[in-house]
């Protein structure tokens, strides 16, 4: 297995133990690697849009469908509190981990909060929309906002 | 008006895509991968169009 790839599994790895992003300190421990050669796989992972990272390079502000900040989008599953990065992504915790999940949310028109029960199998029937403003071709001019 | 998805295909979308994310083999879907994916789900005007997106 080559090391981004690695580096990769590492990152998910611990948001899926955990609920929250990790340090380089952290993968370098479980890739056995130096921080610099971890940062350096982080900048070829965010290259191919496998991560987004903050200013500084080293702090992972997403890594799809995990958010590395707290965002309005939680999800709850087998004890653990997730941020996702979008409903979208809220979606995509418990489809990653395989695995039933609660999503928090608020809707955006009315600000009114929002739960959904995801099983196994997808979400229970719901007549509930996602507006996806920024159309495709354009999503990672600014992913963030997006 | 923008693109409204409903719930059953965004979890499509987030099952297509994402399902996989901690496995060894996964990767994320190219373009026309991507163009698939949304065609499936019954996502396909120019707005789910990534094709004018490029990346290494």
């Amino acid at each position: 297995m080559d090391f981004d790839t690695q580096v990769k599994l590492a990152i998910y790895h611990h948001f899926a133990e955990t609920g929250c992003g990790p340090s380089p300190e952290d993968i370098a421990s479980r890739v056995t690697a130096g921080v610099d050669q971890v940062l350096a796989s982080y900048a070829r992972l965010r290259a191919e849009r496998v991560l987004v990272l903050e200013h500084d390079g080293a702090t992972i502000r997403m890594a799809p469908p995990f958010s590395g900040v707290p965002t309005q989008h939680s999800v709850e599953a087998a004890g653990i509190e997730y941020y996702a990065n979008c409903a979208w992504d809220a979606l995509g915790i418990p489809a990653a981990l395989q695995s039933p999940g609660i999503v928090y949310s608020r809707c955006e028109q009315s600000g009114d909060p929002l739960q959904l029960e995801v099983g196994i199998d997808g979400p229970k029937s719901s007549d509930w929309c996602f507006h996806c403003l920024v159309p495709a071709s354009q999503w990672w001019q600014d992913i963030v906002f997006t | 008006m923008q693109p409204l998805v409903t719930i059953d295909q965004l979890w499509e979308m987030a099952s297509t895509w994402y399902s996989t994310r901690l496995q060894a083999d996964s990767r994320r879907p190219q373009p026309d991968e991507i163009r698939k994916i949304f065609a499936g789900i019954g996502l396909q005007d120019d707005f789910w169009d990534p094709s004018s997106d490029s990346f290494g």
